[in-house]
């Protein structure tokens, strides 16, 4: 809860909650808010925040805290598959290489939802979040 | 309109945006299954007379004794009213019979597609709106300004709006794809000609058209028809030209009866208001500058939280707009737009339709409000 509390000060900070509501442009845009269960390294909770260039999605995890930069980042119309890449580190310093696949649902709303799964060299397990 | 009542036209406004927060006037498709059509015949119980669309409440007896209350949706009264019909054309207890497309979620709703009064046998609310018509050996030139330029507002300050749009909906140039005045195809499998779509602008218009339109924002949550799509509001639109400050408002029929700015001082493109050169607007950012006879108006800074026209084409914050006004006589008035959007759209695309003058009248007034109940 502490960390979620934190996430939600770094949103503030960010200013990103301004741009919650209504967003009928790129359905990745926003922010958004979830849990990446069983996330040993970086908690539970995941703060996602993704942008749209003309050309690629990019974004962060976790800004303010882990400031996990995406490395890779895609969503395919046909089935409106989301795949994910970034890289941090845990407490002792070392590489932390996270995969996300998803698949984009409610497109219609603005709290769409990615719902899927996450896995890294440190672990697995479910991944939901809902945008802001 | 003269210039001073655009400060009523602001008042006005702030009472539709009070007014806007539900779901309102919407595609009929989105509502009623096109379909699946019945034929009811009741007695009117109540008339709710409301924008943006009348309902007429009808008991109807089944077979089995049953009564049962439907709700009989019909056109806004103001194109009602335009068609000569009245609040209580219709009244209790009044047998009428209904025959029209039903509600897609099975609640007891119709389409009044017709509605005829039973005792008269005559059909009742049918609309009849077209665009008011000008004989060949009365048509005028177009009125100027001081300036030598074209008038694109009445001439002696009498009033006039310009409406009737001849093409609500947006294509790109030459694609010809068939579709329903709200934009709805009639061939999901039309949809990459429509535009020059990126995928996901693609896919997204996609979703949008298989879902009939019924997520607009602009019909669910009164959101600003910005953009294009004011020229394709049933309602008008009209010039009201600041010229001391060097700018032209754009006052809004339908929609949720919004205003758009102009600048033509020179200036970048910089905010409507002061304090809002950064933030992005839902009429975007606008500057002008006249070449000939034809008004150029280029935006840029359009927010993401609207359709920027009917039928669902997606859009992004890069979106840029160049639209040419021209008034090519006294009745009617040119557009054409170039959608530049690098961010949902591989190439800049163009289109254009006419908009017909109505003179001696005020925009009819028309705000999008909730009347689901």
């Amino acid at each position: 809860m502490k960390r979620l509390i934190t996430m939600a000060a770094a949103m503030l900070a960010l200013g990103v909650l301004a741009s919650s509501g209504a967003q009928e442009g790129h359905p990745l845009k926003g922010s958004w808010l979830g849990e990446w269960q069983g996330n040993t390294v970086h908690g539970d909770d995941i703060l996602l925040i993704l942008d749209w260039d003309g050309k690629a999605v990019t974004g962060m995890i976790n800004p303010g805290t882990d400031n996990m930069a995406l490395s890779r980042a895609s969503l395919e119309p046909n089935g409106w598959v989301v795949h994910l890449e970034a890289e941090g580190k845990d407490k002792d310093g070392s590489a932390v290489r996270y995969v996300i696949d998803g698949k984009l649902e409610n497109l219609e709303l603005p709290n769409r939802s990615i719902n899927g799964t996450w896995s890294s060299n440190k672990g697995r397990g479910t991944f939901t979040a809902s945008r802001q | 309109m003269k210039p001073r009542s655009v400060a009523g036209w602001c008042v006005g406004l702030g009472a539709a945006l009070a007014a806007s927060l539900a779901a309102a006037h919407h595609p009929i498709v989105a509502k009623f299954d096109d379909t699946k059509s019945t034929d009811l015949r009741g007695i009117v119980t109540s008339v709710d007379w409301r924008n943006p669309h009348v309902h007429v409440f009808t008991n109807v007896t089944r077979a089995d004794g049953s009564v049962e209350n439907w709700a009989v949706e019909l056109e806004s009264t103001v194109l009602l009213l335009r068609s000569g019909w009245k609040h209580d054309t219709l009244r209790p207890g009044d047998a009428i019979r209904i025959s029209g497309p039903v509600a897609r979620d099975g609640s007891r709703q119709v389409w009044g597609e017709t509605v005829t009064a039973t005792a008269t046998n005559q059909r009742v609310y049918n609309v009849k709106d077209s665009a008011p018509t000008v004989a060949r050996s009365q048509r005028q030139p177009a009125p100027r300004g001081s300036d030598g330029k074209p008038l694109l507002g009445a001439a002696d300050g009498s009033g006039g709006y310009w409406a009737y749009p001849t093409s609500t909906v947006l294509q790109q140039a030459g694609a010809n794809v068939r579709m329903d005045a709200d934009g709805v195809l009639a061939r999901l499998s039309d949809a990459p000609r429509v535009a020059p779509f990126q995928p996901w602008a693609l896919g997204l218009y996609q979703h949008r058209q298989q879902r009939h339109l019924a997520d607009d924002p602009g019909f669910l949550n009164c959101k600003n028809p910005g953009a294009v799509r004011q020229f394709q509001t049933p309602y008008g639109v009209q010039f009201v030209p600041e010229l001391a400050r060097q700018r032209v408002f754009v006052l809004i029929g339908g929609g949720n009866r919004n205003y758009r700015i102009i600048y033509m001082d020179g200036r970048d493109q910089q905010g409507q208001v002061q304090g809002d050169d950064d933030n992005p607007l839902y009429y975007g950012r606008a500057v002008a500058h006249w070449e000939d006879d034809t008004f150029v108006v280029r935006t840029t800074g359009f927010n993401e939280d609207f359709w920027f026209t009917n039928g669902g084409l997606p859009h992004t914050n890069q979106l840029s707009l160049v639209e040419r006004f021209t008034r090519t006589d006294y009745n009617t008035l040119r557009y054409e737009v170039t959608v530049d959007d690098p961010g949902a759209y591989t190439q800049p695309w163009s289109s254009g339709w006419e908009l017909k003058w109505v003179g001696g009248e005020e925009l009819p007034v028309y705000f999008c409000q909730d009347n689901r109940s």
